[in-house]
């Protein structure tokens, strides 16, 4: 087991032997996107990105053994060609609908390799959050127009 | 947070940085509320709402002990969170010597043109 709990997030650090323009493409574009998600024995037959921030991605992944298993999320912040950071969700399996946050940096060398890292967490997402916040929001809203009311019926 | 199984609430549980960071603190030994507080800029009934989740999520225990209640990191619910980072680290890892084969080929289309 890892040794800090820092640690227990997923870090995984690369280098490829491509422009960081091209290591940012591999995940935008999704003919290039399909060819290589998936470890060895899964094919990616099927992947709809809108890639712009706040847009949706989805995709599923095929294997004999597996059968297939669908995936999704959200792009949060898209810096090219250097950052990506987006949500991933399983649809289905043992953490299906626990989101996580999945955050891409491409770090382009003077050879013209790029080493990537790729950091993965649960992750509570801010709409989740927010909307508790909107739940008070809307309770106070109607307590003031509730206060408001009275002061005009108490006028009357 | 509604969630439908153990794993989820501990992924659910851990995907907060203070919870983290609570737990981290637990790693160097059982501790106080008082004391797990001590080091955040966080109200007492704050840090105690965090436990609550952690112990939940079967993440912490707390000692009975009406006095003090110390709390400790159990270590059963990491193990099964230790498992699905070990998949999600097959699952990337795998893809991405895809990812490495593929530009190979890329490459080499783009030489024979």
């Amino acid at each position: 087991m890892s040794a800090t709990l820092a640690d227990d997030e997923l870090l995984i650090t690369r280098t490829f032997d491509a422009p960081a323009s091209l290591m940012f493409m591999l995940w935008s574009d999704i003919n290039h996107f399909k060819k290589w998600m998936g470890p060895e024995g899964f094919d990616c037959p099927e992947a709809e990105i809108d890639f712009r921030v706040g847009g949706k991605y989805r995709g599923m992944i095929r294997s004999k053994d597996h059968g297939d298993s669908w995936f999704g999320g959200a792009y949060r912040e898209i810096e090219p060609p250097n950052r990506l950071v987006f949500t991933w969700m399983w649809d289905t399996g043992p953490s299906g609908e626990v989101e996580t946050l999945i955050t891409i940096t491409f770090r382009e060398h003077a050879d013209g390799k790029t080493t990537m890292t790729f950091h993965q967490s649960p992750f509570i997402s801010v709409e989740r959050r927010d909307s508790h916040i909107g739940g008070w929001n809307s309770l106070f809203n109607k307590l003031a127009a509730y206060a408001a009311r009275h002061v005009q019926e108490n006028r009357a | 947070m509604q969630t439908s199984d153990p794993l989820s609430a501990t992924l659910a549980a851990l995907a907060d940085p203070t919870r983290r960071a609570i737990l981290e603190r637990l790693t160097r030994g059982e501790a106080t509320v008082n004391e797990i507080a001590e080091p955040f800029d966080i109200s007492l009934p704050a840090i105690s709402r965090h436990l609550k989740v952690l112990e939940s999520a079967g993440l912490i225990s707390r000692g009975r002990d009406a006095q003090w209640r110390p709390c400790r990191l159990e270590t059963q619910a990491l193990k099964s969170v230790d498992a699905w980072l070990e998949y999600y680290r097959r699952f990337w890892t795998g893809s991405f010597d895809k990812m490495d084969a593929y530009i190979v080929e890329l490459k080499k289309k783009d030489e024979k043109k």
